[in-house]
This record gives structure tokens, sequence and C-alpha cells, in this order.
């Protein structure tokens, strides 16, 4: 009865409109697990809230973000969420605006046509753990990097990771690897690994391995397990904090820290600046960032 | 009767979808900005669709297309970053596709690989080129001129026409202008004759005095030009040019001159056909998405779709024989 009580009541509201808001999610990349935490965090919030949240995904398809932007603003959406670099999708934020239906960023960019950008330092991620590694290795040893410079958010994190090692002048960066990501980006990180292994063969020839995400740490670590060289203290870090790499870290071998966002959080946090703005009470503010947390052996497990 | 069927099945479903979305969205489907929008949307695809048509025509593709869309946006945006003139860019970047094309045409009708094997080989090594160039990065921001990304938010007003604020947008005419380009080349001269010569049988076309090497070597010099243009027209659209950015419009297009391929007499590519295929496409996707249909089940749709038309197609040719 209480159950059939609540469900009219639900129905009721929803029929009247008073509380239902339609919201269109947009994004090229809900296959990766990243974007789809952070939507997962965002959907749960609205559905808190009442609200009708429609989410697009466009398959890598940059161009097509912009297209079902466009379509949002034809539905009369009441706002728009992208997870994309707004950069982008210019044209799609002028339609928007154009049509006065506020956009949001959800782990985006920064763009004068959003109303703000909900997101994590990456700039800070990417410090922290290189730092990490510099301190670890005693500022001295040989490096190698995995990045992904076309993808943006990652990018900036080689550029920090960059400027960290090459401030350290007995730091030498012996490898900046761009691996395949088709793969999922273990594979491909793991036969690179192996052949940079190969290729320097001297205990200790390198000390450390900085990964601009947890995937390619992860290869990493398989290439200097099967070499057998786990016993090198060659030290890995990663960024993202997945629960593979998690498993990977507590389990006390070469991978020692990654990075934490808290995708949830980002997520819930976007929903809650959405219905402040949609309430006339926008942030007021380019960016709105969600604290990190660092991860090691000590905290993995949790 | 069968061969009626076939023809006219496709064409059946398209106005089913039409119709459908019609009534499903009153209010928002069959609108000027609508229809204005999805022309947009699908110029980029057009283009790379309608040059597709020209090789397959001789029963050729080319899955090179899309790397070299990559490529030629990342080509221009670095000539950008290197102070060029806005037309020098471009038409270096037209020329790095024709010219890539004209390399695909070598390999195919001059050495006599085949083209799934040669195209794919140029797709790795124009999308490696376009990683090499671009070192991997996004170019955007002040790097692309904004002339050169103000033209694809361009267009002719509508206003003289009572349509507020509305214009017909600068890509889908450059994307009807290739399409009419097309269709004169193919339909019109006598090299479009040659080219179905060609297709229809290449062994009797050769006896007949068509020269197919130098007819191939054209379509696909033809086909790159087209890919570099739909390239030139992403980077504007998205105001940035990345090394993998134009990946996805291969699939579609090949995917819309068989369905296009499915509404004609004898099933020969005609680039009319393929643009019905492209705006097949184009407004699924644009119905589902204000149906809110979830994007993973839409792609399965649309899949399914495209299957639906070849096996009817198909089936009809067979009983038709």
């Amino acid at each position: 009865m209480k159950h059939l009580l609540t469900s009219t009541i639900g129905a009721l509201v929803l029929a009247t409109g008073v509380a239902a808001q339609d919201i269109a999610i947009v994004t090229p990349y809900l296959a990766q697990p990243g974007a789809q935490a952070l939507i997962e965090g965002f959907e749960t919030r609205a559905a808190e809230k009442g609200w009708e949240v429609n989410t697009i995904d466009t398959a890598g398809d940059v161009a097509a973000v912009i297209s079902r932007m466009e379509d949002a603003v034809t539905q009369n959406v009441d706002a728009i969420v992208i997870h994309i670099d707004p950069l982008q999708v210019t044209p799609g934020l002028q339609a928007a605006a154009d049509a006065g239906i506020p956009v949001i960023g959800l782990g985006a960019g920064n763009d004068p046509l959003l109303v703000t950008n909900v997101t994590t330092n990456g700039y800070a991620m990417a410090a922290e753990t290189a730092v990490y590694v510099a301190d670890r290795i005693g500022g001295s040893g040989n490096i190698v990097m995995f990045v992904f410079d076309p993808f943006p958010p990652v990018q900036i994190r080689g550029v920090v990771a960059d400027a960290i090692f090459g401030n350290h002048p007995d730091i030498n960066v012996i490898d900046r690897v761009t691996p395949d990501v088709q793969d999922g980006g273990i594979a491909d990180s793991r036969a690179k690994m192996e052949a940079i292994l190969a290729a320097n063969p001297e205990p200790g020839s390198i000390a450390a391995v900085w990964a601009a995400w947890d995937q390619p740490a992860l290869g990493a670590l398989q290439a200097i397990e099967a070499a057998g060289r786990e016993g090198e203290g060659i030290v890995i870090t990663g960024i993202d904090a997945n629960p593979q790499a998690r498993d990977a870290i507590a389990a006390g071998g070469n991978f020692e820290a990654s990075i934490a966002q808290d995708f949830q959080a980002i997520g819930f946090k976007t929903a809650d600046v959405l219905e402040e703005t949609l309430n006339g009470n926008a942030p007021g503010v380019p960016s709105i960032y969600v604290p990190t947390q660092f991860v090691t052996k000590a905290n993995a497990a949790n | 009767m069968s061969d009626r069927l076939r023809q006219s099945a496709t064409l059946l479903g398209f106005a089913l979808i039409i119709l459908f979305f019609a009534v499903r969205l009153p209010d928002t489907f069959l609108t000027a900005r609508n229809l204005l929008n999805i022309s947009q949307q699908l110029s980029m695809l057009m283009v790379v669709a309608a040059t597709m048509t020209i090789v397959m025509v001789m029963n050729d593709f080319d899955l090179s297309v899309g790397s070299m869309a990559s490529l030629a946006g990342i080509v221009a945006a670095v000539l950008f970053v290197a102070d060029w003139p806005i037309w020098a860019a471009l038409s270096a970047a037209l020329l790095v596709g024709l010219l890539g094309g004209v390399f695909n045409g070598i390999l195919v009708a001059v050495i006599g690989i085949l083209p799934f094997v040669a195209t794919l080989g140029t797709l790795t090594v124009f999308s490696g080129l376009a990683l090499y160039i671009s070192e991997g990065t996004t170019i955007f921001g002040r790097d692309i001129p904004a002339e050169f990304s103000g033209f694809a938010r361009g267009g002719i007003p509508l206003e003289a026409l009572g349509l507020e604020r509305l214009k017909i947008p600068a890509l889908s005419l450059v994307a009807f202008a290739v399409i009419a380009v097309t269709w004169v080349l193919l339909e019109h001269t006598s090299f479009g004759r040659k080219l179905y010569a060609v297709g229809g049988n290449r062994e009797a076309a050769h006896l007949a005095g068509i020269r197919v090497v130098r007819v191939r070597l054209i379509a696909f010099a033809l086909t790159g030009l087209g890919a570099a243009g739909a390239g030139l027209m992403f980077a504007a659209r998205v105001a940035s040019a990345n090394p993998t950015q134009g990946a996805g419009l291969m699939l579609d297009a090949i995917a819309a001159v068989f369905l296009g391929m499915t509404m004609t007499k004898r099933g020969e590519p005609r680039v009319l056909y393929t643009l019905v295929g492209v705006l097949m496409l184009g407004i699924i996707d644009n119905g589902l998405t204000q149906l809110r249909v979830d994007s993973f089940i839409r792609e399965i749709l649309v899949g399914l779709i495209v299957i639906a038309a070849v096996v009817v197609a198909h089936v009809s040719k067979r009983r038709g024989k």
C-alpha cells in the first residue's frame, strides 16, 4: 500500500512536471571506466532529484558530440552536461547558449560558454605522483614514462611530469612511450616495457616507471615480473587508482602508488551544482575541484 | 517486380522511419532548424561517402578515408601553427589527400594489390603520419584561425524567408556542392561511364579500349581528395585537429554506399542514393537521440537496419534471377 502511494505521488510529480528536469549528458568516452563512473555518479544523484536523464555516447566521435548537443537543444532540454574538452565542441555550446540552455562540464575543461566545470585537478595529480617517484629514487636514475598526448586530460599529466623530472639534473627519462590503447592499454604497455627491459638488461638501469594512468603501470608491472626483475626496486606509479591497480598496490610489489579521483563524488557535485544553477544560483567560478586521494599500500584496500 | 520491390523496400523503410519520428516528435523533428542541423551534422559524411562511391562504382573500396581525413586536418593545423595563410594550408592539406589517393591508386591499379589490403596498409600509414606530425597531440585554441573555424559556423541567413536566426550551414553547402559535382562526374561524363564499365566487367572494359589503370588511379585520387576535404570540414567544425578524429567516417561511408546500392536498379552504387543512405544513418541518429534511446541500443539498431536493407535487397535479387 505504502509502495503504491509512493509510486502514485511519484507519477503525479512527474506528470505535473514540477520536479522533473530534462537533462542530456553527451560524451564520446562512455566506453571508458572513468567516464562511466562519473556519469553513474551524476545519474544516481539526478535520480534522487527526480530528473529525467538521457545519456548519449558518440563512440569516440567528437563532431557527433556537437551534433547530439544540437539535437538536445532542438529537444529543448533544461540543461546539458558534457564530458569532453569543451574547446572541441564550441558550435554545440554556442547553440545551447543561443537557446538559453545551461551547459555544465563533468570532468571536462574550461570554457567561457560553460556554467562551470566540476573536475579534479589533473596537473596536481600528475605532480603528486611524479614528485613521489623523484623522491623515492633519491632524485637520480633512469625513468620510463607512459603518456598519451592525443587525449587532452592525460596530455596535461605528462607535461607536469616532464617538468618535474626535468627539474632533477640526475633524473634521465630514457623513454617516453605512447602505448596503443585499442586493447585497453595494458597489453601493449607490457610489450613496450618488455622491449625496454630487454634494451636495458643491467640491474638498476631502470629506476622507475611513471604512468599517466593505471593501465600502462599495470602493463609495466607485468613485464617487470615476467622478466624476473621485480627485485631491482623499480618504482611504478599510476593515476586513477582503479580496482586492478589498488589490488596491485595492496600486494606490495613494484607498483607503489596511484591517485584516486572520486568519480562518484564528481558526479554528485555536478548534479548539485546544476540544481543550484537551475534555481538561479550559478556558481560563478570556471572550475570546481573535487579532492583526490593519494593511494599507497597503506590505504589501497580501503 | 522483384527488382522494383528490392529498389523500393529501402526507400519505403526510409519513409517509414521519417514518418515514425515525425509522429513521435511532432514539435521538434520536421522543423527547419532540425533539418538544417541534420544537414550540417552529416556534411562531412556526405563528402566522404560521395567520393567513396566513385571507387565503389568499380567494385573497389578505400579503407583509408578516415585516417586521411584526420591527416588532412592535422596537416592544415600544423601549417596554421607555422603561420601559413589559410588558403595555402588548406591547399596543402587537399594536395596531401590527392597524393595519398594517388598512392592508393598506384598500389591497387598499377601494382595490383587487393584494395582491402592496400588501403588497410595506407590506413595505418596515414594514421601514423597524423600522429607523428602532430606529436600525438590535439591542436586547438589559438592555433586554429578564427576565420577557419568561423566558416563552419557560418552560412546563408534565411531571414528573408521568415526563418529568424536560421541559416543554411556553410558545411552543408560544401557537401551539396561535392555531391553535385560527383553526380555530374559519375552520371554525365565519359569518365563516369568508364567507371561503371570497369565496375561491370573490368576485362571487357579493357578490351573495349578503356585505360583501366588510369581510370582507377584517378578514381582513388578523387576519393583521397574527398577524404581530405571532409577532414578539413571536420577540423573547422570542431575548431581543432586531433590525429584520430576522422576514424569514424570510414565505416559509416561504406555503410551509406551499401544502403544506397540497395535502392538502385542493378544494385550498383549511385551517388544520389548514397546521399539517401547518409540521410538514413543521420536521421536515425538524430531521431533516436531525441527519443532518448540509449546510445548503445542506437548503435545496435543502426547496424540492424543496414543489415535488414541489404538482406531484403539480396533476397529479392536472388528471387528475381
